[in-house]
């Protein structure tokens, strides 16, 4: 009860939130949020859910990045149209590299998902018929829904349709832990032995949510593309895979608001951080480590501990 | 001129082929150094180190500051650098990943990570993003087996690799603090139980990793230009290399490492320079759809 009346209470403040500034700035660091959360929240399913950490995923960001763009500049595809390819193709991609993947687990899986992102990182940076390499693509036109004034062309704009998908996506989310498929994804989680045991194929569960996580990530990093308008094969480069644990680690994992402060978080900070200069990214890796090593349920479960004191602590902070 | 012109053609390929060779030995030694680092600490400790390459990276500067600003000898360069860096390896280990030992492994994994991140961040502030040359009086010599040719310092790199690759097996094998160190890698409570100081262990085992990170700084750092983002490349290969191999086993290491870099020489001599790299990862998922767990390496099944 509560918990609806605050998700109502967040999305009516962030729907308004655009509107109490004019600053093109702060909306620009508003849509980042919101791409970037939308991001976090798939890496999610991965990390908090499936309980495997995952170092490739900023490869599927920049796998639907390529594809939207490619699809839209060169095959004319554009729009919704573009977005749906783009999740498409990067599902595709996360069906045979999870597929082979999956097999193992633990520190194995995390080294061998961050091999791939930099075999995908490689091909992108040298296949310059179709990437442009190194170069990036630029130029990319808005994301437009047919009509002149459904194009998108603003920040403001752009807020609010990756707004709309993070909630939507959110949403989902929720439905899917809550289902019997959600349960088995925990419980493939916490005792893989005795999900199988009781008829879980964990394999196939683990499949299914990193498929359906890479498909989020394609529709994100294709969101991301037509926002800034360029492209380069650093959208999958170590920054943005570590940037993208990162949210998903100190906001919160296995939760849905985790992964949305998170992504705030890492926006937020880096701005705030950005008179430090070259110290910047040192000092945010000191955090990163705090974090890491005083809150390994990330700031989630310090709202938890302050509101709920003991007792009702959640499976993530038992589990850390 | 050397050769009777009938003959030139067919001994040229051959030639060709085995300069690829000896290229991609040497390039796969420096991968085989800094992946036996990498996979000693897992098959130890169980301790993914995102940070390693950062190691591999301070060897190479710390190479270069210390013939630059005091003019010392490559050599001895070479040696205080990875004797300093096996100490920053301990420090690492004191401040650092001693402390975590019993947390879940994901949190070891990332304030690794962030620790990488500090290291490479740090690391431009301090040594600044432009590019340096380590000089080495090795790097204009060239030495010719036949008729190919090899600049000493590549020679170097293979040679010392060799040598440092055989004393830690010997060492691993039969000293006791390596039989201790084995006993670590099986089982660490049993370890302890038996009265093996499991906090030693852990001190040795980052400092041998983490000089011979820095052992293979300070040997390829001649052969190209060092940055300080050279360690997330650094780990990377030593990433691939573990995977191939199989994270944990020496012996994977080093055939992983050997196999990696002659396959980017061939890929890289043979079909196209750019796709060098991708043609490495390819090999890899072939390995891995054979064996998951890697050449050498025993699955963690879910």
């Amino acid at each position: 009860m509560t918990n609806r009346f605050l998700s109502i209470l967040a999305i009516a403040v962030l729907a308004i939130l655009p509107t109490l500034t004019g600053s093109s700035y702060l909306h620009h660091l508003m849509v980042l949020w919101m791409i970037f959360a939308l991001m976090a929240l798939s890496l999610n399913i991965i990390i908090g859910y499936l309980g495997e950490l995952t170092f490739g995923h900023a490869a599927f960001f920049g796998i639907g990045a390529y594809a939207g763009v490619i699809f839209g500049m060169d095959y004319g595809v554009g729009g919704v149209a573009a977005l749906i390819i783009a999740g498409a193709i990067a599902g595709l991609f996360g069906l045979v590299i999870g597929y082979v993947a999956l097999r193992i687990v633990g520190p194995q899986f995390a080294i061998l998902t961050l091999g791939f992102g930099s075999i995908i990182y490689t091909i992108t940076n040298y296949w310059v018929d179709v990437t442009r390499g190194p170069m990036g693509i630029t130029n990319i036109p808005p994301l437009s829904l047919g009509t002149e004034w459904l194009t998108f062309t603003t920040a403001k704009q752009y807020f609010y349709l990756s707004f709309v998908c993070v909630v939507i996506f959110a949403y989902v989310l929720h439905a899917l832990v809550s289902s019997r498929t959600g349960r088995a994804f925990i419980a493939t989680r916490e005792n893989p032995q005795l999900a199988s045991s009781i008829g879980i194929d964990i394999f196939r569960m683990k499949l299914l949510g990193f498929v359906v996580a890479t498909v989020v990530a394609g529709v994100a990093g294709a969101l991301y593309a037509h926002y800034v308008k360029v492209i380069t094969p650093e959208l999958m480069g170590l920054q943005y895979m570590s940037a993208f644990v990162i949210m998903v680690i100190v906001g919160g994992r296995g939760t849905i608001v985790g992964p949305i402060i998170g992504a705030l978080i890492y926006v937020g900070l880096l701005e705030l951080l950005r008179p430090l200069g070259a110290m910047r990214l040192v000092i945010f890796a000191a955090l990163l480590i705090a974090s890491v090593i005083f809150l390994p349920g990330g700031l989630v479960s310090l709202w938890r501990k302050v509101f709920y004191r003991r007792g009702s602590a959640g499976d993530v902070a038992k589990e850390a | 001129m050397r050769q009777p012109l009938p003959l030139m053609s067919g001994h040229m390929d051959f030639v060709v082929l085995g300069q690829q060779i000896v290229n991609g030995l040497v390039n796969g030694m420096a991968y085989v150094l800094i992946a036996t680092g990498l996979t000693l600490i897992f098959g130890v400790l169980r301790i993914v180190n995102f940070a390693h390459g950062e190691f591999y990276m301070l060897g190479a500067f710390i190479t270069y500051y210390i013939i630059t600003l005091m003019g010392v000898d490559y050599i001895w360069a070479a040696a205080i650098a990875t004797v300093v860096v096996a100490g920053l390896g301990i420090l690492a280990n004191v401040l650092f990943f001693w402390p975590l030992r019993k947390e879940h492994e994901f949190t070891i994994l990332l304030s690794s990570l962030g620790l990488a991140l500090l290291l490479t961040n740090g690391g431009e502030v301090i040594f600044g993003a432009d590019p340096k040359y380590i000089p080495s009086p090795f790097s204009e010599e060239i030495v010719e087996l036949g008729d190919i040719f090899v600049t000493q310092q590549r020679v170097l790199v293979f040679g010392v690799g060799v040598v440092v690759l055989v004393a830690l097996y010997y060492f691993i094998k039969n000293s006791t603090m390596g039989k201790m160190m084995r006993a670590t890698a099986q089982n660490p409570e049993g370890a302890a139980l038996t009265g093996i100081n499991i906090r030693k262990v852990h001190a040795v085992t980052f400092l041998l990793a983490c000089g011979l990170a820095a052992l293979a700084g300070a040997l390829v750092g001649p052969t190209a230009m060092i940055f300080p983002t050279v360690g997330s490349w650094a780990v990377l290969k030593g990433f691939i290399v573990v995977i191939m191999g199989g994270l944990g086993s020496i012996p994977g290491a080093l055939v992983g490492g050997l196999l990696l870099g002659v396959i980017e020489s061939l890929g890289g001599g043979y079909i196209s320079l750019g796709f060098a790299e991708a043609i490495g990862y390819a090999i890899i998922i072939v390995v891995l759809l054979w064996r998951p767990q890697g050449l050498f390496g025993v699955a963690r099944k879910a």
